[in-house]
């Protein structure tokens, strides 16, 4: 049996202030004492992370090297600012389509006054996080292109556990809409803590997805916080990876926030992809939405659990969640337990969730119009994933996540 | 063009079709009427390829047996089955799949794709002639279509495709007087020494705009009676009952 328990030394052989040493090292016990997450807890319960990281790993470092990088390759699909990360590093931003002023990159500035968290992974995160980038857009400023962030892995990340902490905060009355891109050729964990911060009428679309299949095992917590009528929308469209856990906390802590959590997913082989949601509706008025389509192949394993929760003074609360799985293959799984915790009484909350496999008399109907039964099947799964991917409303964009979302079916 | 011999079909061990002959030839155009359950769509879904079926007896088209062809090669030669009742396809654009489906029987016929601007010609002339709002073929495939609109966009995909034997599964069901006017034109517009036409219908009445020249009466999965168009006029006043 492998064991991953982490040394002490990793941490105490650098020059940190003690109070840092004690965050980090309680934070590793912590991790020690709980390892990595199984069926046993409600926020695992369709996946052993534990086996699937035993069976997949022989050894796991938490040290990290950040080569040296030249040359970058950027997107040429659609103008764009970018950050490019580098195993999670801050390593150059550019932002030449926008008012330079209104902008704050930097590398995340740690700080040691997290609550303790039951979350083994959170835990392990406290321990070890150094890398990772901070962004604050300035007041009243709407970005004028889209940001992509490139989220590069080079190849020293084999086998290495990273821990990696983000932070965005969009100002009163700013928006921008971001492309958090995924090239990593490497096996590997990579474990990301992120903090979202809307301000009052704030806006934010962030799109989440992959440049390749790859063998990255992703787990990535998200809490986001939304205040005064701002505008959360999170678009998952990372087909590709070999796991992927997207942990997303929302607290819709003022009146009139929106929250839409959408997602479109191509799986197959052994992919395993997981959402799990819980939207807290904090104070009235606010509305949230979640829609999450998944086509499974082959022995692939969607899971969804998404939680809503109204507190009593959360009235005219709006929450709808579905979820719903194309099967493409009767060795593929999906789960989903979808959860409703409701204290307001003038509330308009619903959820549903279907699976099933194609429509043998659709396929029928394409076919008597000179489709083959795989060019059908094709042109059903993008159908279904269809009403996820409208919700990107740039034509470019959408495009280009057509042509990843196409990349990875004519893969399969 | 089409001839069939002593066909038996039978679904879930339950025959349907007991013994059926229709011979089609190039430019003719039948009509097959008979009352509900008789087996009207189950010989048309027979003809398109539709998996499920239990086959006998002998289905040739063009001189060559159909059946151990796949439905999409059928389409490519050119059988075309407009629907009773056209499926829904969330997610999918209309007039993308009209051009994906004209394609793939252009590339089997080997020639070469259809370039946008003529494919747009050719839209544009048809939904003109069959008085087709062009907005909805900017909408998903059928989905929230009117049975009218269902039925037209069906002799659409029929006037683009332009097949050699059209298969019309009561097309007329549903249809006002002012939309089965429409359809007959369509199809009569289409008509040709070529051309060949198999029209399902339960009521006489889409023949009063479409002269076939054989009427046939289905019922209990056999034909039982054949004539020219006088013979629907007769079913119409009698009823099916007195056929049999
Ligand atoms: N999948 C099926 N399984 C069993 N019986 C069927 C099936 N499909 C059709 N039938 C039966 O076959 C008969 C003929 O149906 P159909 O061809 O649809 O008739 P029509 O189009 O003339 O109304 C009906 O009695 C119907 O119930
Ligand atoms: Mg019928």
């Amino acid at each position: 049996m492998h064991d991953f328990e982490i040394n002490f030394e990793k941490i105490n052989n650098k020059k940190i202030t003690l109070k840092e040493k004690e965050f980090r090292n309680k934070n590793l016990k912590l991790f020690n004492s709980l390892g990595f997450p199984n069926k046993r807890l409600e926020n695992w319960k369709f996946t052993d992370l534990k086996e699937i990281i035993y069976r997949n790993f022989d050894q796991l470092d938490v040290k990290v090297a950040v080569p040296n990088i030249n040359k970058i390759n950027l997107l040429k699909d659609f103008d764009h600012n970018y950050i490019f990360l580098v195993n999670g590093n801050l390593h150059t931003s550019n932002f030449n389509h926008e008012e330079k002023s209104k902008i704050k990159i930097n590398s995340y500035d740690n700080d040691f006054n997290y609550p303790t968290s039951t979350n083994s992974l959170i835990c392990l995160n406290h321990a070890f996080a150094e890398n990772g980038y901070s962004l604050e857009i300035e007041k009243n400023y709407k970005f004028k292109k889209a940001l992509i962030i490139y989220n590069f892995f080079t190849k020293e990340v084999k086998n290495k556990i990273l821990n990696i902490k983000n932070k965005i905060k969009i100002n009163e009355n700013s928006e921008i809409h971001f492309v958090e891109y995924t090239i990593n050729e490497s096996k590997f964990i990579n474990n990301v803590y992120e903090h979202i911060v809307l301000e009052k009428n704030s806006k934010l679309k962030s799109l989440y997805i992959q440049s390749n299949k790859n063998e990255g095992y992703f787990y990535k917590f998200l809490q986001n916080k939304l205040h005064y009528n701002s505008d959360y929308l999170g678009l998952i469209f990372s087909s590709g990876l070999k796991f992927n856990k997207m942990d997303i906390e929302c607290d819709l802590i003022e009146k009139n926030c929106k929250c839409n959590i959408l997602s479109a997913l191509f799986l197959d082989k052994n992919e395993h992809q997981e959402i799990k949601t819980r939207i807290n509706h904090l104070a009235p008025n606010c509305k949230s939405f979640q829609n999450v389509k998944k086509v499974l192949c082959s022995k692939s394993k969607g899971v969804y659990q998404g939680k809503i929760y109204v507190k009593d003074n959360a009235q005219k609360t709006d929450a709808y969640q579905q979820s719903k799985a194309l099967l493409l293959s009767e060795n593929a799984e999906f789960d989903s337990k979808p959860e409703l915790e409701i204290y307001a009484d003038d509330v308009k909350c619903s959820h549903g969730s279907t699976s099933g496999s194609v429509d043998e008399d659709s396929l029928y109907y394409l076919m008597t119009r000179g489709l083959n039964r795989d060019d059908a099947i094709k042109l059903l799964v993008k159908g279904f994933l269809e009403d996820v991917v409208e919700f990107v409303k740039s034509s470019s964009i959408k495009k280009f996540v057509n042509s990843k979302l196409e990349d990875r079916i004519n893969e399969h | 063009m089409l001839e069939i011999k002593n066909l038996q079909v039978s679904i879930n061990n339950k025959q349907i079709i007991k013994g059926l002959n229709l011979t089609i030839k190039p430019g003719e155009l039948h009509a097959v009427m008979g009352p509900n359950g008789s087996g009207k769509s189950t010989l048309a879904n027979v003809l398109s390829g539709k998996n499920g079926y239990e086959i006998s007896g002998e289905l040739n088209f063009n001189g060559k047996s159909l059946k151990k062809i796949p439905t999409e090669k059928r389409a490519q030669r050119g059988i075309f089955l407009a629907f009773q009742y056209p499926l829904e396809i969330p997610g999918v654009n209309t007039n993308n799949f009209l051009k994906t489906s004209l394609n793939s029987i252009r590339k089997a016929k080997g020639e070469k794709e259809i370039d946008s601007l003529s494919f747009l010609k050719l839209v544009k002339e048809k939904t003109s002639e069959l008085g087709i709002d062009e907005k909805i073929l900017s909408r998903q495939l059928n989905v929230g279509f009117s049975g009218g609109e269902k039925k037209k966009n069906e002799i659409l995909q029929m006037k683009i495709l332009d097949p050699n034997l059209s298969i019309l599964d009561e097309t007329d069901s549903g249809l006002d007087i002012d939309a089965l006017r429409i359809i007959a034109k369509g199809v009569n517009s289409s008509r040709n020494k070529k051309k060949s036409f198999l029209v399902i219908t339960h009521y006489q009445r889409l023949l009063d705009y479409i002269k076939p020249d054989f009427v046939h009466v289905l019922s209990d999965g056999k034909i039982v009676k054949t004539g020219c168009s006088e013979l629907a006029e007769e079913v119409e006043k009698t009823g099916y009952k007195k056929l049999n």
